[in-house]
């Protein structure tokens, strides 16, 4: 009872404190003069604040010469100092082109303004994210978006599958992809093989899965619509405190949360069409260009002349296949308002998209409802809550050793003269070709992902203590994503390739769990307007828990897919589990507004190290100095003139297992064995620790209308894991190591502008520029050709003294480098131009320069015979090229190596906005229409510069017959209500 | 301020006293590790070695019979998404073997994998109080001679590049040895098989090993059957021609038994059992693997043996090769792969007699062979070179596709005679050493 009083007079303390106040109201507008919906107004070394209307308008109580401070997203804050007289006033906020006031996250539980922050933190606004040419999924939207990041996607397959590397490789077969955390959760982005190797071979071990089944990416997952910002910490300088996942960067996603007022309706309904990118073209056989083909067998010859002699059709089975037009549609509701106690944010959405290949596509229906509720004064709680359902049908592409099943391979070694379709019962002709016909594997074949999942979190605010110098708060963050992944895959025994194992299905069920929390204690102290203090500390924990079941059916029952009605039934199961627990303590110093010191540190410890209770420690620590804040140089021509510079590590945790040596089971008609695993252990194994530096200045001129980010970072992983190949003699294969250092180090300048400004039409435009080079600085194991296909057909390599991602291969005269997957720099420009407030143009640009695919797509049509240019004779011998090319094959892999340079229009949008409208109900109605991934510029020599059969992992850009890329165009409207 | 740092003390206490008490490990979710087994081994544990050796020899075994049948010009492996079947095994235009490629890092591989297995299994048989002295010899033998037959088949790729024998440690690696060498460590290592199989009894299932009717090779006396037929094979690669011939005596070897009795790789249907991965159905496209056009024009008329190579409704081809004939040796999934077996011994029986100048011997042996396979009795000369001829033909024709010809036609110096089908192609005499072993 003592203590409920207690409580009492705490909350009502501040109401009598401000016993005196007056009221003051007024208006927020922007720059054109258009209100400011939902600006934050607040009274300086106080708490009390308010949010403006939908007019902008707002009104609160305030002490007599208060100083306001108003703000909103993407404006300047403006400082106010309201005297005794005004009650009303009209506040201006400039567009803050070069986002210095933006809030950024840089603790665990505390934040800091752009223009004190000592990192170059990447933001990408809703807008940019998915308000020009909406991608399909979360992962593609990302891409050219985010200076500093080698972002890659595998292939062009329905539900996406994207590779993320910030500032540069920061792992070689550990983990290189960043930690993504949405509204405090730790989200899963694993990938899970469906089991396609039983189908393809890629891997010849006879495992059922393989890094070339090209899975989706688990992020994929998320709706870019519900996004409202994401920030992304590129290295250990910035993400040091997130400790454990965080060596490869972490991707901080905030969702839109709800604000006080009118509840807003918006219904978004989006229609467009997808259609592929590229297409290569088929070789035009004639008897003339197979007579001067010395790998044209007579038998071929022959079939050539028998199917000319009936008159056959000739098809062009590249574009029966890839050339089918997908539609797309996608609609979103979504609801916000709330009161000054509770807001609300529920959105639901639904996309249905088909491929470029009959029977593909994509299917993802969301919800998600985020409340965020003030219980007391003191104490306030978020919660965020996401149900995904998502369905990709994916095709069978890629890399394969059975002979044609999937189906770029199959398409490879089939020529136009052959006849593939089905007749009028259905039923398709075997491909005398290949060891499927790819129509009827199409037609008939199954390869789907669909996923439920959960992500739920919930954030705690507790104030402890609250006076003007100082305030102590609680802050609990945590949360649980779950999902159930059912991987289908079914190519029935009618199925030409299916002659030995009469029908095969393979069901999967994967279980995810994964939970983390972090409870912090935070404290501000501000002894006066010139210094203060905000002190952090808390524990973290993240749990992991993977389950997954692969069920492989053949010999089916015909028709049927359920695993049970088979002749002969495999089960693998896989399990990791995982408990990562740090502690972290974090102090951020502000004096007088112009410099900030940071300095933390993290201790950590990982049930997957080869000591699971030791703690391995990860200092950083920042300093930001705003020479014009500080008054040493004069607000004039320059701005905001900031130097910075940051020292952080983190780490990054060993896979799980990798410190057992295991017994591997088989079966030999039914005597259960065991046979010592190709991995050893490695029982002493150790996080792989990184250490970034990062320095840059920042400027702005023209009153913050350019604005200027240079950063030089240097960033050094120690002790890298890597998946090591032994001598294969010691009878295992591989083991993870502690195999070296590598260094990554890099520029990026960023410039954000606001050229034209008028009336009627303003520009903003943002410019970057970024590149990376690494350098193995210390390797403890011979150097061997690691990832892709050895030396014949180009190779990556890790060598001391070279690039990490260097590619090597056959030179003529020996090995020698050949290229570098690493782009030689990267650019992209966002542009938005807005006429009379009502029509927006919105483009993104991206120019990736330099950097080498290992190209096989064009080797396996050269192999199959099939490719456009065959019978062009280009080369010294006098031969047909696509002939010429193979006799390459062990004498020099430059042929495969190419250059994979890149100018592409990746989205380009025209927006226009209906705001006075005849009927009173409907807000606003916009409407748009955009294209994404129209326009490429490369001399790339495949479906698409932008590859990678073997996944997200290291060996990127590697190009063997992938689902080719395809462009969307829509066309959107929206309604407010 | 005081108050401020009074809480945060206790907190972060509380908070390291909290995380010390829960600190995980796991352990391994997925598989049992080496290091149970070597504890304290139960004969449930070693039995379930012996199945995992056995089970490992299959794996890869098709890429071995691939890189042997391709270069010794036996047949064709066509697969339109895997170019160097044909080009870098059959040396075409100037390409040559990669140390770094799947057809010697696999199989290579694969081998000293059951190796390891073997040396864990003899370490687990050790250390294992739970079983009697004459149980302990009969893992020890069955290890050993697995050991060695795994070690001769990665020599008959690498030949005079060596192997490595001595692979206990897998941190300290004993050094390769030249294939004299190699040879001689192979046959003691039997050997020391035989003289632990001596004394053994042998109570384990190996699925392989039933033999036939009577004559089973699953207990000790059957296993040293099996290790005698080994050594023959490993003495005449050796050229000791009397050595053979005395292992053959205590061997399977019998001039009127069944040519297939002997020990097989077996294969099933069940949950982690392998298919057969050298069956292909005949008339398939896309894969297969087609007999080299010489097969049949080389095989005498009436050969039964020409039903190893069956004619396709139409030809197969790829990059200039082309075969109207599929393999047909192993002719279903579950179809069995012979380790050695009888006719191969037969064959060892006339090579040795023929070489020790003992003619009629090995005529005798040859046309029990020839009239194995509807031929008439053998009417060339009866000079040594002349048989040597007729032993190597009836070896290319019985033991086709079971990983003998190019191995045969090198030790006799005569690959120059196998056939070139394209400008520019090779026969490879040896594979480079995998590049992890340089």
């Amino acid at each position: 009872m003592l203590l409920k009083t207690v409580w009492l007079f705490l909350i009502l303390l501040p109401g009598i404190l401000l016993a005196q106040n007056k009221t003051l109201s007024g208006q927020v507008i922007s720059a054109n003069g258009t209100p400011v919906a939902g600006a934050t107004i607040s009274v300086k070394n106080s708490s009390i604040t308010t949010i403006a209307d939908a007019d902008g308008r707002f009104s609160l109580s305030v002490p007599p010469n208060a100083v306001l401070t108003v703000s909103s997203t993407g404006l300047k804050t403006q400082t106010i100092k309201t005297g005794a007289s005004i009650t009303e006033l009209q506040v201006r906020l400039d567009e803050d082109v070069a986002r210095l006031d933006e809030i950024v996250v840089t603790g665990l539980s505390t934040t800091v303004k752009r223009r004190n922050l000592a990192n170059a933190v990447a933001t990408i606004s809703s807008k940019q994210l998915n308000g020009t040419a909406p991608a399909q999924t979360f992962d593609a939207a990302l891409e050219g978006k985010i200076p500093g990041a080698y972002i890659n996607a595998n292939s062009g397959a329905p539900g996406g599958g994207i590779s993320v590397k910030l500032r540069g490789v920061t792992s070689v077969y550990g983990n290189s992809q960043p930690l993504y955390v949405v509204d405090g959760v730790f989200v899963d982005n694993s990938s899970t093989s469906a089991g396609l190797n039983v189908l393809t071979k890629a891997l010849k071990t006879g495992s059922p899965t393989s890094n070339q089944d090209n899975p989706s990416s688990r992020i994929a997952d998320l709706n870019a619509a519900d996004i409202e910002n994401i920030e992304i910490l590129k290295g250990a300088s910035a993400a040091a405190i997130y400790g454990s996942k965080a060596s490869g960067g972490v991707i901080i996603i905030t969702t839109k949360r709800g604000k006080a007022g009118k509840t807003k309706i918006s219904v978004s309904q989006d229609l467009g069409t997808i259609k592929v990118r590229k297409l290569l073209g088929v070789r035009n056989f004639t008897e003339a260009n197979l007579a001067r083909d010395p790998a044209a067998s007579p038998f071929l010859v022959q079939q050539f002349k028998d199917a000319a002699a009936a008159g056959a059709e000739i098809h062009d089975y590249e574009k029966e296949v890839y050339g089918n037009t997908g539609f797309s549609r996608n609609t979103i509701l979504s609801l916000s308002g709330g009161n000054d106690k509770t807001t609300f944010n529920f959105s639901a959405a639904q996309k249905d998209e088909s491929g470029i290949v009959k029977n593909t596509g994509y299917q993802n229906t969301a919800m998600r409802l985020n409340v965020d509720h003030k219980i007391t004064e003191n104490i306030k709680i978020g919660l965020s809550t996401n149900y995904i359902n998502s369905s990709a049908d994916r095709g069978l592409f890629g890399n394969e050793n059975s002979g044609g099943v999937t189906t770029g391979v199959a398409l490879s070694s089939t020529p136009g003269f052959v006849q593939l379709g089905a007749d009028a019962g259905g039923n398709y002709p075997a491909n005398p070709f290949a060891a499927s016909n790819p129509l009827q594997n199409i037609a008939l074949g199954r390869n789907n992902e669909s996923v439920n999942r959960f992500i739920t979190g919930v954030n705690l605010d507790i104030s402890l203590q609250k006076n003007s110098h100082s305030n102590t708060k609680v802050i609990a963050r945590g949360g649980v994503d779950f999902y159930n992944l059912q991987t289908n895959v079914l190519f029935p025994g009618i199925l030409q390739s299916q002659a030995t194992s009469k029908g095969t299905s393979i069901q999967g069920f994967t279980r995810s769990l994964n939970t983390n929390y972090i409870l912090s204690l935070v404290n501000n102290f501000t002894p006066s307007d010139k210094f203060s203090l905000t002190t952090s500390a808390g524990i973290t924990q993240e749990t992991g828990d993977y389950n997954n079941l692969l069920n492989i059916a053949t010999q089916l029952i015909s028709g049927q897919s359920n695993v049970s009605q088979a002749g002969s039934l495999n089960a693998t199961q896989l399990r990791t589990k995982y408990l990562n627990s740090g502690i972290f303590i974090q102090e951020e110093a502000t004096i007088i507004d112009a410099v900030t010191l940071t300095a933390g540190v993290r201790f950590d410890r990982s049930s997957n190290n080869g000591d699971e209770g030791k703690y391995y420690t990860y200092p950083k620590a920042g300093i930001s100095w705003n020479l014009t804040n500080m008054g040493l140089l004069k607000e004039g021509f320059f701005e905001n003139i900031k130097l910075r510079a940051a020292y952080g590590q983190a780490n990054n945790v060993p896979a799980y297992g990798s410190k057992f040596t295991s017994l591997a089971v088989s079966n030999i008609t039914g005597f259960p064995g065991v046979i010592v695993d190709i991995q050893a252990g490695q029982a002493d194994i150790k996080p792989e620790r990184q250490t970034e530096f990062e320095t840059g200045l920042d400027f702005s001129l023209f009153k913050g209308h350019l604005g200027f980010e240079l950063t030089y970072y240097s960033k050094t992983i120690k002790d890298f894991l890597m998946l090591t190949n032994l001598q294969a003699s010691s009878g295992y294969s591989t083991k993870w190591l502690n195999a070296g250092d590598l260094r990554n180090h890099g520029i990026e300048l960023g410039m954000n502008a606001r050229p034209i400004q008028s009336r009627n039409i303003t520009w903003n435009t943002s410019v970057n520029f970024w590149m990376n080079r690494s350098k193995v600085t210390k390797l403890t194991i011979p150097s061997i050709p690691q990832g892709s296909f050895g030396y014949v057909l180009g190779s990556f390599q890790i060598q001391e003294g070279k690039s990490a991602t260097q590619i090597l291969g056959l030179n003529g005269t020996g090995v020698g480098v050949l290229g570098d997957a690493e782009p030689t720099f990267q650019m992209n420009t966002y542009n938005e131009i807005t006429f009379f407030n009502k029509l927006s143009l919105r483009f993104l640009l991206h120019w990736k320069k330099g950097g080498q695919n290992v190209n096989l797509t064009s080797l396996q049509n050269d192999f199959g015979g099939t490719s456009v240019d065959y019978d062009n004779v280009s080369n010294k011998a006098g031969l047909p090229d696509g002939f010429y090319r193979i006799t390459q094959v062990g004498v020099s892999a430059e042929e495969f190596v190419q250059t994979s340079t890149y100018l592409r229009l990746r989205e380009i949008g025209l927006y226009y906005s209906f705001t006075s409208l005849p009927v009173k109900w409907v807000k606003s109605v916009r409407v748009g229409v955009s294209l994404n991934n129209y326009l490429t510029v490369t001399k790339y020599n495949s479906y698409d510069p932008e590859v990678s059969n073997f996944g997200t992992g290291f060996s990127t850009g590697v190009d063997v017959d992938p689902y080719p890329s395809s462009k969307r165009a829509n066309f959107h409207v929206t309604f407010d209500f | 301020m005081k108050k401020i740092i009074i809480i945060k003390t206790v907190f972060l206490l509380s908070v390291i006293f909290l995380f010390n008490s829960c600190k995980k490990d796991y352990g391994n979710l997925n598989n049992a590790t080496v290091e149970d087994f070597l504890k304290n081994a139960s004969p449930g544990d070693l039995n379930n070695l012996v199945s995992g050796t056995e089970a490992g020899m299959r794996n890869v075994i098709d890429l071995y019979l691939d890189d042997v049948g391709t270069i010794g010009r036996e047949g064709y492996h066509f697969l339109t998404s895997e170019p160097r079947y044909v080009l870098d095994l059959l040396g075409a235009s100037n390409g040559t073997l990669s140390s770094s490629n799947f057809y010697i890092t696999n199989p290579w591989a694969a081998r000293y994998r059951v190796i390891k297995n073997c040396n864990t299994l003899i370490q687990a048989a050790t250390n294992s109080t739970l079983i009697t002295d004459g149980q302990k010899k009969g893992y020890l033998g069955f290890a050993k001679t697995v050991k060695a037959y795994q070690l001769l088949l990665n020599l008959n790729l690498t030949d005079s590049n060596g192997i490595r024998i001595d692979v206990d440690n897998p941190d300290n690696l004993g050094p390769f040895v030249d294939n004299t060498e190699a040879l001689t460590a192979i046959i003691s290592l039997l050997d020391l098989a035989k003289t632990d199989l001596s004394t053994a009894s042998v109570a384990f299932p190996i699925a392989g090993f039933t033999g036939s009717g009577t004559e089973r090779f699953d207990d000790a006396a059957g296993l040293t059957k099996f290790n005698r037929a080994l050594a023959a094979r490993v003495a005449v690669y050796q050229q000791s021609w009397t050595g053979a011939l005395s292992a053959l005596n205590e061997s399977f070897f019998g001039l009127n038994k069944d040519f297939n009795l002997g020990v097989y790789h077996v294969f099933g249907t069940g949950s982690g059992d392998q298919l057969n991965p050298m069956f292909i159905p005949q008339n398939q496209t896309g894969e297969t693997r087609v007999a080299h056009p010489s097969y049949a024009t080389d095989i005498a008329a009436g050969d039964d043996r020409i039903n190893k190579a069956t004619l396709r409704a139409s030809p197969a081809s790829l990059n200039g090769l082309t075969s109207n004939r599929d393999v047909w040796v192993y002719t279903s999934v579950t179809a069995p792969m012979p380790v050695i077996r009888n006719e191969e011994l037969i064959l060892v029986y006339a090579e040795a007699n023929i070489q020790t100048n003992n003619l009629a011997e090995g005529v005798k042996a040859l046309n029990i062979i020839r009239k194995g396979h509807q031929l008439t009795d053998y009417s060339g000369a009866m000079t040594k070179a002349a048989l040597i001829d007729e032993m190597l033909n009836q070896r290319r024709f019985s033991l086709f596709f079971e990983g003998h010809r190019w191995i045969d036609m090198r030790r006799y110096g005569r690959l120059n005679q196998l056939p070139l089908d394209r400008a520019g192609d090779d026969v490879w005499t040896e594979f480079p050493l995998p590049v992890t072993e340089q």
